[in-house]
């Protein structure tokens, strides 16, 4: 089946990243098509290229970088809600004329369509809450 | 048949629009915090629901619920989880 995730909540802040997280690695060791992980609200944050958490903790922006990585899982990442968090790729940043950015690949800033596509597209959509 | 999922725990507000966003043969999945209501001090708020009441297992472990909850309600890994989405038309997460 093709599933595609909607993560609304940051992580450390709550349990939904971690959920997320091991539903869609089981989603994948079960066979199952993850067409998209939609970061959106509060979730972007789980893009925060700077995020250092301490090494005795599960890093949650480099888990779904690595998901991505191995399995080609699209992170999409709205980009409305996360222009006004400070979450910037370099396209943003220099539009916006801001020192570095805090967003990078396999992470992408897309648009709400996209989210809307991946609701349309496939057969199932979970969504994750604060 | 859709699958409602909810991660708030009994004493929440979230516990009743959830009960009555729901089907007559709609299953409820407790995630997250929600598993608290997988106690059998609280099995009088899921009485609308006997029988079609499930808990993530991997979640009641965390907390250290799996040997405490109500044995009516039924315990899923994250792969019943996952069997469960597969056979409901679609899932509905409340929280």
């Amino acid at each position: 089946m093709r599933y595609a995730i909607l993560l609304l909540d940051a992580p450390y802040t709550s349990q939904a990243s971690h959920s997320a997280l091991r539903f869609t690695r089981a989603l994948l060791a079960r066979g199952h098509d993850v067409e998209g992980v939609f970061f959106y609200h509060d979730g972007v944050h789980n893009a925060a290229r700077l995020a250092a958490p301490p090494q005795d903790e599960p890093h949650l922006v480099d888990s779904w970088a690595e998901l991505a990585r191995e399995h080609s899982v699209p992170l999409q990442v709205c980009i409305a809600a996360a222009l006004r968090r400070g979450l910037l790729d370099e396209q943003e940043a220099a539009r916006h004329g801001k020192l570095g950015a805090s967003v990078a690949p396999p992470f992408e800033l897309t648009g709400l369509g996209q989210l809307v596509d991946l609701g349309l597209r496939c057969d199932r959509l979970i969504t994750f809450g604060p | 048949m859709l699958l409602h999922t909810l991660n708030r725990p009994p004493t929440s507000q979230v516990l009743a629009q959830a009960l009555a966003g729901m089907g007559p043969d709609d299953k409820l999945l407790l995630i997250e915090d929600g598993v608290i209501g997988a106690l059998p001090a609280h099995r009088e708020h899921f009485n609308r629901v006997a029988g079609r009441l499930y808990a993530l297992q991997e979640d009641l472990e965390s907390r250290g619920l799996l040997p405490l909850r109500d044995q009516a309600v039924r315990v899923v890994d994250v792969e019943g989880f996952i069997s469960m989405t597969e056979t409901c038309e679609r899932t509905v997460s409340w929280y």
